[in-house]
């Protein structure tokens, strides 16, 4: 099983098996909340603890920066722990000048985008040197890399963490090895190599003018288990800086579902909403790209972040441009409905050679077109083409299936009940062909989501003998594991929990297969059913 | 193993095991964002990638997690942070419906 490892260097270049420079901000801006009432805001509310430390600035709270859901956290723990009396509009207020003044440049929250976005089962950040075991053996290493400090300021972190939980020194085996040397040298001067507080992304992004994100969008996105969705968002500012947008979306299988997001945009490009998506109360975290044409990210269920979509939105152009084709594949020999979805699409269709596409219904944003697949084609990519809009977007073409991919390869659900709801585990199955190259090597095909009937078994020995299949829960049509009751078990060995250590399998439906392929093909992953967790801050 | 000899059954068992081929590589542990995973055990994944070397069941040792600040981030700690979390709740194994979570969700 593998996966593809996020891994800084010690020099703080983030790595993905290959070095990615992390690029060079052309940004647009924040700005908006950098108003007198901000910072005197700032000052009632913490100055009676916080000491000046030069002009407009207090002890501490001015030597770091964080995201929105940084410094949400950090306000509830100078509520909980040190007594702060805030209103929550006192509270909402700080969150924004602060993420607005001491905010993240869009290129350094990039790399850890899924811990805000709240993406489950994401593999964490590797952090270099001491980090991975000193910090990320509690918490996510995500969470340490959407912060930002001078070493000095890391050190009274550290000795924070020691002051509230003194047995870190137990867990992390102080007995045998000099970890307080290291927590308070070592692991202070790391961080503030990787994460400093000034940084020339930072200084940039701060002087970039604030794009107004009102107009028309067209919308796209994929909802895991649930496949494809399109439409329109209709975005517009209000008199007090917060945006307003209403959505018209529809899902492959044809569903309508109309939106309504209320959101306020931090540090100039973090978009935080909070919508009805039809009967859905959702959250979006998206993020603003520098120019203002993108808005891309993520929508969860508000009571259960594991469920949501990817979501990206276009401005809708004012030349022709095509935003999605779906579904993304075609066998060859049959006919399929597609949907390509954009704007001023007209003039002659074509889904490339060995295809003849017919025009079903045409509206504003969409075209829906019968396209025949000559049963002589090649399998392979093909471009779609609409009159003058043609880009990126392609459609594959296959004659068999051989393999499934089933995300995530490696999951977590956990058992709910009581005061705590359960984390249900959403997994999608992507279909591949793997055609031979002229080079001799192979080259997979992706096909995306086909049909498939999804079912668990038990991971390993001791999953068959303790029963884990029929006590930890079960797997719905759309590939939705639902943990079972948490709480002891007295059917079960010591009275154990429902945990359970098992496979979840995707089994390609019939109607998929072409004919000639009579192998059943399946595709797994791994799922741990484990414990609840009652810690549930907006980043673990 | 040359010259060692086993003390235990234990052992005997481990080298019979050795020598039949039927002790696993060692493998990379994966690692979820949010997930503990590697003090003896971890809380929601064990060392070895499973459950099966985790306390079971849980709620019998909860309140010798909590107390001590042991998984923090997983188990409100009321030692300092949560000093009430669990009050109201005197037995885990009974109670544990009654244990909330310790973040608003607002």
């Amino acid at each position: 099983m593998t996966t593809a490892k996020r891994r800084y260097d010690k020099s703080g270049h983030l790595r993905f098996g290959i070095l990615l420079a992390l690029a060079a901000l052309v940004a647009t801006a924040p700005r908006a909340a950098q108003t007198p009432s901000g910072a005197q805001a700032l000052q009632a509310a913490c100055g009676a603890c916080h000491r000046p430390d030069g002009p407009g600035r207090l002890a501490r709270i001015s030597a770091v920066r964080k995201t929105p859901e940084g410094w949400v956290m950090t306000i509830f723990r100078m509520q909980h722990v040190h007594g702060l009396k805030l209103s929550d509009a006192q509270r909402d207020a700080l969150v924004r000048y602060l993420a607005d003044t001491q905010g993240l440049a869009p290129s350094e929250a990039k790399p850890a985008r899924f811990a805000l976005e709240r993406r489950p089962n994401v593999p964490d950040l590797e952090l270099p040197g001491n980090l991975q075991t000193m910090c990320a053996r509690c918490h996510s290493a995500a969470r340490i890399a959407l912060q930002r400090r001078d070493a000095g300021e890391w050190l009274k972190n550290v000795n924070w963490h020691l002051a509230q939980w003194p047995t870190i020194e137990y867990q992390q085996n102080a007995r045998d090895r000099h970890w307080w040397r290291t927590a308070s040298t070592v692991v202070p001067a790391e961080l503030g190599k990787l994460f400093p507080l000034h940084t020339e992304s930072w200084r940039i992004w701060q002087h970039h003018k604030a794009v107004d994100l009102g107009g028309r969008w067209l919308v796209h996105g994929h909802r895991p288990g649930r496949g494809d969705y399109w439409g329109t968002a209709d975005i517009t500012r209000g008199g007090d800086g917060d945006y307003r947008a209403a959505y018209r979306l529809t899902d492959e299988h044809g569903t309508a579902t109309d939106g309504a997001s209320h959101a306020i945009v931090y540090t100039g490009y973090e978009w935080r909403g909070t919508a009805k998506l039809g009967t859905l109360d959702t959250h979006e975290v998206f993020a603003a790209s520098a120019d203002g044409s993108t808005l891309s990210g993520r929508w969860f269920i508000a009571d259960h972040p594991e469920i949501g979509a990817d979501w990206t939105a276009v401005r809708a152009a004012t030349q022709p441009q095509i935003v999605a084709v779906s579904p993304d594949s075609i066998r060859i020999g049959s006919r399929a409905r597609i949907v390509v979805f954009g704007s001023h699409l007209g003039g002659k269709i074509s889904f490339g050679p060995g295809t003849h596409a017919r025009l079903i219904a045409r509206s504003a944003d969409r075209l829906e077109i019968e396209v025949a697949v000559d049963s002589a084609a090649h399998p392979g990519y093909r471009t779609v083409r609409v009159g003058r809009a043609s880009d990126a977007r392609s459609i594959a073409l296959y004659d068999r299936v051989d393999r499934l991919e089933v995300t995530p390869a490696y999951a977590i659900a956990r058992l709910g009940g009581g005061r705590i709801d359960p984390v249900s585990a959403q997994f999608d199955a992507v279909a591949y062909e793997d055609i031979a190259a002229a080079d001799g090597k192979t080259r997979a095909l992706r096909l995306g989501s086909l049909p498939v009937a999804w079912s668990v078994a038990p991971f390993n020995e001791e999953a068959v003998r303790d029963r884990d299949v029929d006590y930890a829960g079960h797997i719905d049509a759309f590939g939705q594991f639902m943990p079972a009751g948490a709480g002891p078990n007295p059917q079960r060995k010591f009275s154990a929990d429902n945990t359970g250590n098992l496979f979840v399998v995707a089994t390609l439906k019939a109607q998929a297969h072409p004919a000639a392929s009579a192998k059943p093909v399946v595709g797994k992953a791994h799922l741990i059913v484990t414990v609840q967790r009652w810690n549930t801050p907006p980043i673990y | 193993m040359s010259g060692m000899k086993p003390a235990n059954q234990k052992a005997e068992l481990l080298l019979d095991a050795a020598q039949a081929g039927h002790v696993q590589e060692v493998v990379t542990m994966e690692s979820i964002a949010g997930c503990a995973t590697t003090f003896d055990p971890g809380w929601e994944v064990d060392p070895f990638g499973g459950i099966a070397s985790l306390c079971q069941p849980m709620e019998a040792d909860l309140y010798g997690c909590s107390d001590p600040c042991w998984w923090p981030a997983q188990v409100p700690d009321t030692l300092n942070t949560y000093p009430n979390w669990d009050a109201g709740a005197p037995s885990a194994q009974n109670d544990w419906r009654e244990l909330d979570a310790v973040f608003p969700k607002k």
